[in-house]
């Protein structure tokens, strides 16, 4: 099989997905906003790097309630009130994130210990990089790497740069169309080839008429649910097990060294995109808030869904959440707070339905990191200490969204962590740890 | 999406939708369907929509059990007598094991 044309398609969507997602919003805490400060942009988490156009209204991102007493009481009451509530919700996002990109990461590390496809070294390579490694010299592998990295990471700028141009230009409608082949393409063709490994893996006969069936509910049911309307659950687990496939094919047609440089030159890419006032990303959710629309609900994950009082439907704020992939990945990279505005007038029905919103993108990226740990590191600490440095990355990541209340990049802090952890590991660590077991000294 | 937000308009038709959706070949969408409109139809107090949206539920779970008689028996019958039917059998067959039975 040829696995250049459709990685490179679906490669296409994701990297898309992938990049640096949120640019960080300035605006998400509005700031002519005229509601006092206290029931504005302190209730608001800020943990979300997508400020969504939601998320930038004004809106108490605290409880109803808090925001209403707080408007009272005195303004002292009212900071200490908020600096409460931002630092409980963040902590509380924080959990509400772990659980994804933990299950996300299980599944990946599962597939790869299990299913010795997505391990096995290939001489097919993805259209991206198509410089190889197998050469003779230290320097001209790490030439070649470098360059794979350099050609990978200039197509994500450029389909980055391209859909925040449509999206600019209102192509909503291809944008669309895109987002959604891009998603049939991961529902469908990959996990028919994820389900085809793990059945010749265990050994065991499936006809086709099942196979068939399985996979047309699963990929079916997969595009209602993240395209229309679904059950938030199902909508989530389906946005985790895609982020999980692409993940897995990331894993299988990246070259060993070149993985490794791009997950570092992404993590700068992502800083730059997100933070820099020209970035792509920060200039789409600045657009997004212009506009008053969702970015990209189908690319990212987000731990609550949103219902304002006051939107028109929540189609509507489905529909528009079907941005590029490319957006939706980079979005998706992105960790953005999403907050409810209660509306002043429905205060009976003021609901606080906090959650955090994630990129896709960083979905795919923590799960590569670990995913190769798991592949070609040592045993199994090497990919704990990924794991756990991918997780303190995130909480410093939505800290730092809390403190500064604007989009931020999720994956710089994670990834070095993560790399970091990962070589001294493999280096280090696991030799030093080979020779006390050998020697039966106990520390 | 939350269900507790939409009026009951919206539950039925979007459990209507459901339902109609499932008859094409999707008995994972029905089962959606049960799960998720379950508590809606069954626990909930009783408005007006609820009699309809219980009927859908129903069906919804009729069909579903439908569709898993269906699937057990012909993956029962697939397994056991693959190795029988020789050259059907392997043209039928997705991924073949490898190894003597």
């Amino acid at each position: 099989m040829n696995a250049s044309d459709s990685d490179e398609d679906s490669y296409n969507e994701r990297t898309a997905l992938v990049p640096a997602e949120a640019p960080a919003l300035p605006s998400y805490t509005p700031a002519p906003d005229p509601d006092p400060p206290n029931q504005t942009t302190a209730k608001r988490p800020a943990a979300s790097r997508q400020a969504g156009p939601v998320a930038g209204d004004s809106g108490s991102g605290g409880h109803g309630d808090s925001a209403g007493s707080s408007g009272r009481g005195s303004d002292q009451d009212a900071d200490a009130d908020e600096e409460e509530l931002t630092l409980k919700y963040g902590a509380k996002h924080v959990i509400m994130l772990f659980i994804p990109v933990t299950l996300c990461m299980v599944v990946v590390v599962a597939t790869i210990k299990s299913v010795s496809f997505y391990s096995e070294k290939t001489d097919q390579q993805l259209i991206y990089t198509p410089f190889t490694e197998n050469t003779a010299s230290v320097g001209r592998r790490l030439l070649n790497s470098v360059l794979n990295t350099i050609i990978m990471i200039s197509v994500i700028v450029v389909m980055t740069v391209f859909l925040v141009v449509l999206y600019k230009y209102r192509c909503y409608k291809f944008i669309h169309g895109w987002l959604i082949l891009s998603s049939l393409m991961l529902l469908f063709w990959f996990s028919f080839m994820y389900l085809g490994e793990v059945f010749k893996t265990y050994n065991v006969a499936v006809d086709y008429p099942t196979v068939a069936v399985v996979i047309w509910n699963f990929g079916g049911v997969g595009m209602i649910c993240i395209h229309w309307k679904g059950p938030l659950a199902l909508q989530q687990a389906y946005l985790i097990l895609i982020s999980a496939l692409m993940a897995l094919v990331f894993i299988k047609y990246l070259p060993e060294w070149s993985a490794w440089v791009i997950l570092g030159a992404i993590s700068v890419y992502d800083l730059v995109a997100v933070l820099s006032p020209k970035g792509p990303l920060r200039m789409l959710v600045e657009t997004a808030q212009e506009r008053n629309e969702p970015i990209f609900p189908a690319l990212i994950y987000s731990s609550a869904m949103m219902w304002t009082v006051g939107m028109a439907s929540p189609a509507d704020a489905q529909r528009s959440g079907h941005e590029t992939d490319e957006e939706a990945e980079q979005s998706g990279r992105g960790a953005e707070p999403e907050s409810r505005q209660p509306r002043p007038f429905t205060d009976s029905e003021l609901e606080e339905d906090r959650g955090v919103k994630l990129g896709l993108g960083d979905f795919i990226f923590y799960s590569v990191l670990v995913g190769k740990a798991a592949a070609t590191g040592g045993d199994w600490n090497t990919t704990l200490a990924c794991f756990v440095a991918i997780l303190i990355g995130l909480c410093l990541t939505l800290l730092l969204l809390a403190i500064f209340k604007k989009a931020l990049p999720a994956l710089p802090i994670s990834i070095t962590f993560g790399l970091v952890f990962y070589f001294s590991t493999d280096f280090l660590v696991q030799p030093f740890m080979d020779n006390l077991a050998a020697n039966q000294f106990y520390i | 999406m939350n269900l507790e937000r939409l009026p009951n308009e919206e539950k039925l038709s979007l459990c209507r939708k459901y339902y109609l959706g499932g008859f094409a070949f999707l008995p994972f969408l029905w089962l959606v369907n049960v799960v998720w409109f379950f508590k809606e139809a069954f626990v909930k107090p009783v408005y007006s929509e609820q009699l309809q949206i219980k009927t859908y539920v129903k069906r919804s779970a009729l069909g579903l059990l439908l569709w898993v008689t269906v699937l057990t028996t012909w993956i029962t019958i697939f397994q056991h007598y693959r190795a029988e039917w020789g050259e059907v059998g392997d043209y039928l067959s997705f991924t073949i094991p490898l190894g003597i039975p």
